[in-house]
């Protein structure tokens, strides 16, 4: 399995990505930095301390990386099924679930690594650079960042499972426009946020509905492998 | 001699359209089976079948004594094929297309790959990127990647298709020298008659999803050949002289006025001087040579014609 999924890496040059998550990265910390920064000048901190900060910061994160899954998932799998090379995939001595399998857990963990790295290196650049630039105004202690670990851990997972959700509508036509816009979609209607003008809220705060989606995201992805051998490839 | 694969009572149904119906094949070791059949007659469905690609509705087939079913994939290993038209990974190289092919078929040795690109032909460009290639390059390196893994089977589908006139004879030699020279056995489609008829030894014609005729290329030489056609004016009384006095029974009329006699015992002379005694007038009288061509047009006229 780890053997095919090499082969899959090689084979995409998923390496180059690495270069685009940095990219994203920097944007993501950029942008909050400058929101923080400027309305700190006028006089009123949008951000109070680390925990409001990351609350923004975590919405983009989730967002920028389930487009970013939608990409992987075009690339390893639409693409396959588009330009009919997963008809020579298929001809290999290879389970034809494995190769699937080894696809979709690439996806699932490109995602997933790239929101822990995405979250580590910006909280590393808000511990360091917060004092400098102050873009919060409480200062930031180690121990408010490793207490965010586990919630971290968790949602990257469900984001992970998540962004496997355009998947099905990616597979119906066979299109990467399909695969992407359904991911940019779903990615906004669970993070974006509604306010009242006292308090804002979005779904992915009701611990249900993140854990549903993700469900259904895996449910989908277990559905394209399983089905992988009774389908006929016309 | 041995079979490499067998199809027994082979059908497919798509949307309730039966495209494949009641097909038995048996293709021997070391031999080129020449599919032949018309644009939409189910070859390529066949050949997807034999590779698990499309699951058949009913029937089996076995390949090197393994039988086919839905989840098996370890006989693919020896088997390389091109269906339809070669696709590759347009990103990478014709080079690392070619090891990956191996990586994914379980070899870790590119050895062959440089001899492949060479022996198709494509031994200068094998680190060109495949978007730079044209039709005619990726079919050439279509077959240099069924052959990298040495496998035991061919399966090629229309793989003159794109080539040029140097390409087509090339492609031709290198079948028979990979049947001479590793003992590959080759199902090989096409609807261009003549190549078949070049390379192969085993024909299977095909139509409307049925296989109408698997024959030997030499029974087909035999029955093909010279005949002689005669233009008569009492076509009931030529019948009459041919059976009675000449003793000829291969022959076939068309129309009123045709007969074309299978027969190459009688010559011009005798059968001229038996017709004019016989009181049988003579309006023309020509040898003709029938070619697969003619053959496999005639085959699917008749199946046509009582379909």
């Amino acid at each position: 399995m780890l053997k095919l999924m090499g082969l899959e890496w090689s084979k995409n040059h998923l390496s180059s990505y690495f270069k685009i998550i940095l990219i994203c990265i920097v944007g993501i910390f950029g942008a909050t930095v400058l929101m923080g920064w400027g309305s700190r000048t006028e006089g009123e901190f949008m951000f109070v301390n680390y925990a409001d900060y990351m609350a923004l910061t975590n919405i983009l994160i989730r967002i920028v990386f389930m487009i970013f899954a939608a990409v992987i998932l075009s690339r390893l799998v639409i693409d396959e099924y588009r330009s009919n090379t997963i008809q020579l995939l298929f001809t290999y001595p290879l389970q034809r679930k494995k190769i699937m399998f080894s696809k979709l857990a690439i996806v699932f963990g490109f995602c997933f690594f790239s929101i822990i790295l995405a979250t580590a290196v910006i909280s590393g650049l808000a511990y360091f650079l917060n004092p400098m630039i102050e873009f919060f105004n409480q200062p930031i202690q180690v121990s408010d960042i490793i207490s965010t670990i586990p919630s971290v851990l968790l949602s990257a997972f469900m984001i992970s499972g998540i962004s496997l959700i355009p998947l099905f509508f990616g597979m119906r036509k066979k299109s990467t426009a399909t695969t992407i816009t359904s991911s940019v979609l779903v990615g906004f209607a669970i993070n974006a946020t509604v306010s009242d003008g006292g308090g804002q809220t979005s779904l992915f705060q009701f611990v249900g509905i993140p854990v549903v989606f993700c469900v259904i995201g895996l449910l989908i992805g277990y559905a394209t492998f399983n089905n992988v051998n009774k389908k006929d490839l016309v | 001699m041995e079979s490499v694969i067998q199809v027994n009572q082979l059908s497919k149904t798509f949307k309730g359209v039966q495209t494949v119906s009641n097909v038995n094949m048996n293709i021997r070791k070391g031999e080129i089976y020449g599919f032949l059949g018309p644009n939409g007659a189910g070859k390529t469905t066949i050949m997807k079948m034999i590779l698990n690609l499309i699951k058949p509705s009913s029937g089996k087939i076995t390949v090197l004594n393994q039988q086919v079913k839905s989840e098996s994939y370890q006989y693919l290993k020896n088997i390389g094929s091109i269906i339809e038209y070669p696709v590759f990974y347009d990103r990478l190289t014709a080079k690392k297309n070619l090891e990956m092919h191996c990586a994914y078929n379980g070899i870790n040795d590119y050895q062959f790959v440089k001899e492949a690109l060479e022996i198709a032909g494509l031994g200068g460009v094998g680190n060109k990127k495949i978007h730079e290639f044209s039709l005619g390059m990726k079919q050439r390196l279509g077959i240099a990647r069924t052959i990298v893994t040495k496998p035991e089977i061919l399966i090629l589908d229309e793989p003159i298709n794109g080539l040029d006139p140097i390409g087509i004879k090339d492609v031709r030699e290198l079948l028979l020298s990979l049947k001479e020279k590793y003992g590959m056995t080759i199902l090989i489609s096409s609807h261009i008659v003549s190549e078949i008829e070049s390379i192969a030894d085993t024909i299977g014609i095909i139509n409307h999803g049925k296989l109408l005729k698997e024959v030997k290329m030499d029974e087909i030489r035999r029955e093909t050949g010279e005949y002689l056609e005669i233009y008569v004016d009492d076509l009931e009384q030529a019948k009459r002289v041919m059976e009675q006095k000449l003793g000829i029974k291969q022959y076939e009329t068309e129309g009123n006025q045709l007969i074309r006699i299978f027969e190459p015992v009688m010559t011009h002379s005798q059968i001229n001087k038996a017709f004019i005694m016989n009181g049988v007038e003579i309006s023309g009288m020509e040898m003709k040579v029938q070619h697969l061509e003619e053959y496999f047009l005639n085959l699917i006229k008749k199946e046509d014609q009582y379909a």
